[in-house]
């Protein structure tokens, strides 16, 4: 069982989407206490090609320095700051400008190479929050309710078949495409099935974790030009398992849900807000919810905007 | 009448329920104030007391009553009144998933749409959705009656053993083991008699709109008819 959430503004204006998000999931807590996390959307106002890089660090002597020293011989590090988390690790955040995308998830796994370091994320348009323990405790540790942005996904975990970790938190982000995340509630039973062509397609997966093959397979879809509600469509026929996940995108938000209907979610929506979430619980945190819509087994929804 | 509130602000789900137990026993209605569509809320309650949940309630509501009366002034999450035994859960918006999960008797009404699942291995007992019904409704009934105002989705009455769902609307399809029948006369008039006792004002054409969806057989899967009890 874990919690997943997501929110849109309508107006594309900045709102203070940190503190709404952080109040959804707080709300969900009981559904998963071991990590949670956040990606919010269009806040960072970064320029065309820079990147913010999240890198866990543990602390060693001289194992920071070692992590600069690898990000600033490839970028030159344009900014800089450090997030103290717990059980001796710290979080390095730094931003870098690149010439393209495609030099993101090199830059990643030359990082990933450094012992006792793992990059969580590299994004340009949205902000990701993950680490372990309590929503309360993340969201002070990092300040999510200040965070402004246009919409926001998040997740308190649960988890169940990997392992508890900063990485292992959701959103999950893939590269395939810029941007992309997931959060996931649920099994992906015939998750080889899915995982072994997009492997054969040159994607890289860095887990066995199964929300992971969920956001490469969404992220490929739209690399196909497939729109994010035709993606959403697509994996529901093609996963197995009992699952509701929402995805992130540069613009917009989505939540599907198994044929089987075997994990929730419910969305509201009015004129400012489209909201979804797995109970009623989180959504009236964010609006009235006199009138909520049960997402159907095998429905999709989304928002883009 | 003795009265009696609860505030459900920053309480967990059993201090509620303690709450509400103890109070049960020394007065006829109690109001949960504040419930914030928590989980749980009068699970087991046994007393034959009158309990208005003034908001939203979340999963489990009224799970295992025996007597008690719950009206829910919002809407409820995923299995109200599960196994419910005898009572009555009346919610006023809208339902998740197993409304009325394996209740062996009393009465369900949600005044507005339901998920996936109602009423699933229900024994006995009533179902009333005001709105529309969600993928297979009955599942595994063996007993009772859901009466669904409006639509009902795919697979109705999936495996269906005994007891009837009653369809105002549309069937959108039939689970194994399921098939429609029309209504005789005095089932049309039980069904409005039970409709304008739970305030659901149907025009007369209406009633006759109704179709029920029942078992093709006792036995379905194993064993003969004869054997059936």
């Amino acid at each position: 069982m874990c919690g997943i959430a997501g929110i849109v503004f309508k107006d594309k204006k900045l709102h203070p989407v940190g503190r709404f998000m952080t109040h959804m999931l707080i709300a969900l807590q009981h559904r998963g206490p071991d990590s949670a996390g956040f990606a919010i959307y269009g806040g960072l106002g970064l320029e065309e090609n820079e990147y913010l890089l999240n890198i866990e660090v543990k602390e060693k002597p001289k194992l920071l320095e070692e992590v600069k020293s690898r990000v600033s011989a490839a970028f030159p590090i344009e900014s800089e700051e450090i997030i103290p988390s717990v059980e001796n690790y710290n979080i390095y955040r730094c931003k870098v400008s690149l010439n393209s995308f495609s030099q993101l998830k090199p830059l990643i796994m030359d990082i990933d190479k450094i012992d006792d370091v793992i990059v969580l994320n590299g994004a340009h348009s949205f902000e990701m929050i993950k680490d372990v323990g309590l929503v309360k405790d993340i969201a002070a540790r990092y300040d999510t309710e200040s965070k402004l942005g246009t919409h926001a996904i998040g997740h308190t975990r649960f988890s169940t078949e990997s392992i508890v970790d900063r990485y292992h938190a959701h959103p999950f982000q893939s590269y395939i495409i810029p941007d992309i995340t997931v959060v996931h509630n649920g099994q992906i039973t015939n998750y080889w099935k899915i995982r072994d062509p997009l492997e054969r397609k040159g994607h890289t997966f860095e887990t066995t974790n199964d929300t992971e093959c969920i956001v490469h397979y969404i992220a490929d879809k739209l690399a196909q030009k497939y729109s994010l509600e035709e993606a959403l469509e697509e994996s529901v026929k093609d996963m197995d398992g009992p699952f509701s996940y929402v995805v992130g995108t540069p613009n917009g938000v989505g939540i599907a849900k198994d044929q089987l209907g075997l994990r929730p979610g419910v969305m509201a929506e009015n004129d400012e807000v489209f909201a979804i979430a797995s109970e009623e619980v989180a959504l009236r945190e964010v609006m009235d919810t006199s009138e909520i819509d049960q997402i159907s087994p095998g429905e999709t929804r989304a928002y883009t905007i | 009448m003795q009265e009696f509130k609860i505030d459900a602000n920053q309480k967990t789900p059993r201090e509620v329920n303690r709450s509400l137990r103890q109070a049960a026993t020394e007065n006829d209605l109690i109001t949960i104030e504040n419930p914030n569509a928590m989980h749980y809320l009068a699970a087991g309650l046994i007393e034959p007391v009158e309990v208005i949940i003034d908001g939203s309630a979340g999963y489990f509501v009224g799970t295992m009553i025996h007597g008690a009366r719950l009206h829910i002034n919002g809407n409820a999450g995923w299995f109200p009144a599960d196994n419910m035994t005898a009572g009555e859960v009346i919610i006023d918006g809208s339902a998740g998933d197993g409304v009325g999960q394996g209740i062996y008797g009393g009465i369900v009404v949600v005044r507005k749409d339901v998920g996936s699942r109602t009423g699933e291995i229900m024994k006995n007992g009533t179902i009333i959705v005001g709105g529309n019904s969600g993928f297979m409704s009955g599942l595994y009934m063996m007993g009772g009656r859901i009466v669904v105002l409006g639509d009902i989705s795919d697979d109705a009455g999936e495996s269906i053993i005994r007891g009837a769902i009653y369809v105002g609307g549309d069937i959108k399809s039939l689970g194994k083991n399921a098939k429609v029948e029309e209504l005789d006369p005095e089932e049309r008039i039980e069904l409005k008699e039970l409709l304008t006792k739970y305030d659901f004002e149907l025009k007369e054409e209406k009633y006759h709109k109704f179709r029920k969806i029942v078992p093709r057989s006792a036995r379905p899967f194993y064993g003969q008819e004869s054997e059936e009890g």
